[in-house]
């Protein structure tokens, strides 16, 4: 979906306040993990961890499927779902990579990017 | 009366926190940006600051979006580090000053600016990351933290970023004899969603440092868009920066200066003296 900014429409993402509305579940529950006791909760159980932060079917499918790309578009804000990917052992680079569709080796041949052209 | 003696614009990153608690320093990769802090450490303990002002922005840590503040000033004589989901680090909690942040508290709203005072405030790696590069632990001068919303918009402007430095500055002045270092964290270009995950622009990043320093009114003019057109959407966090420069005054000289954009973002540093 198209997202305004300042009076304009943009074919980038922002995570807009209508976006922040939209991913409040998914991101109440990603920011939950900042505390130890919520991720073993998480990982001991994590569909039950997602019914207590009432997820949708799609929202709970989205954090089974670690569908980093599918997050952002149903609201998830980058800097709170790492809280995820933290908390199952990844990180940003791994996430970065799936959100271009490449494995990390992939993106990691892309660094540095000096040689790229602009 | 005190005095600003010192601003410093740097990023920070959780790649920053990794390689410092990995100990980098030889790393082929880190070896030249480990060797770029050296300077401003040296610099800025030269200075014998008595505190720090640190503009920052949370990831989500001390603040979720039921309430997230647009400006919010930790007042305090503490500050927890945050536990962002991998744990905390091994390094001390912060000191705070909180007659300086009170002092601040109230000599902002005076002057018409409203930010959130926070008596408790967990600080993460937009403090912890680049810190101990530029003061190594144990931390004897205390903080007084400026959170900035840069994450959920509407974002505050540019302008407003340079316009609440320039408040802060006076702050300062009318506080008693005091030694102040202003340090703004943050960007430079990155791009952390989506299929422009990794984008850089270093040139986009230079020029920035150039008019920083000569021409801060060029910044002020410009919108979000237009920050993350050039430097990739999260790049926008770039704008905290001109909090500092707001503080520094009308001209600045420039102590410090290095760049480098190995991996997902520009790792830029200044370090200014009122000129």
């Amino acid at each position: 979906m198209p997202d305004e900014l300042g009076g304009q429409m943009v074919q980038m993402t922002v995570f807009t306040g209508e976006r922040s509305m939209a991913g409040y579940r998914l991101n109440k529950l990603s920011a939950s993990l900042i505390d130890p006791a919520n991720r073993a909760n998480f990982l001991a159980d994590e569909p039950a961890y997602c019914r207590r932060f009432d997820l949708t079917d799609a929202e709970t499918k989205l954090v089974k499927n670690r569908d980093w790309t599918g997050m952002v578009e149903a609201g998830g804000n980058v800097y709170v779902f790492l809280k995820i990917a933290a908390t199952v052992g990844s990180n940003l680079l791994e996430v970065g990579a799936e959100m271009r569709g490449e494995t990390l080796t992939q993106f990691m041949a892309t660094r540095p990017p000096q040689k790229r052209s602009k | 009366m005190g005095q600003i003696v010192g601003g410093i614009g740097v990023s920070h990153a959780p790649s920053l926190a990794r390689a410092y608690d990995e100990g980098k320093g030889e790393d082929p990769v880190w070896r030249d940006i480990f060797k770029s802090y050296e300077p401003a450490a040296e610099w800025l303990k030269a200075l014998e600051p008595d505190a720090l002002v640190v503009v920052y922005n949370d990831h989500v840590n001390q603040f979720f979006f039921d309430a997230y503040p647009t400006f919010a000033l930790g007042v305090a004589n503490t500050f927890a580090q945050a536990d962002e989901g991998w744990g905390k680090r091994p390094l001390p909690d912060l000191q705070g000053d909180s007659d300086l942040g009170w002092h601040i508290a109230r000599s902002l709203v005076a002057d018409e600016f409203d930010p959130t005072i926070c008596q408790e405030m967990v600080v993460d790696h937009g403090v912890y990351s680049i810190l101990p590069f530029l003061m190594p632990p144990p931390w004897e001068t205390p903080i007084v933290p400026l959170a900035v919303n840069v994450i959920q918009h509407p974002l505050p402007t540019a302008q407003r970023c340079f316009n609440i430095g320039a408040a802060i500055g006076r702050a300062v002045t009318s506080f008693r004899d005091a030694r102040i270092v202003i340090i703004a964290t943050g960007g430079m270009s990155h791009q952390l969603h989506g299929t422009d995950f990794g984008h850089l622009a270093p040139d986009w990043d230079n020029e920035f440092l150039d008019l920083l320093e000569s021409e801060p009114e060029a910044l002020c003019e410009l919108n979000h868009l237009d920050y993350m057109q050039r430097g990739g959407a999260e790049s926008v966090e770039v704008i905290m920066w001109l909090v500092m420069r707001g503080a520094m005054g009308s001209r600045v000289r420039n102590i410090h200066r290095a760049y480098f954009a190995p991996m997902l973002t520009g790792y830029g540093l200044v370090c200014f003296e009122s000129a």
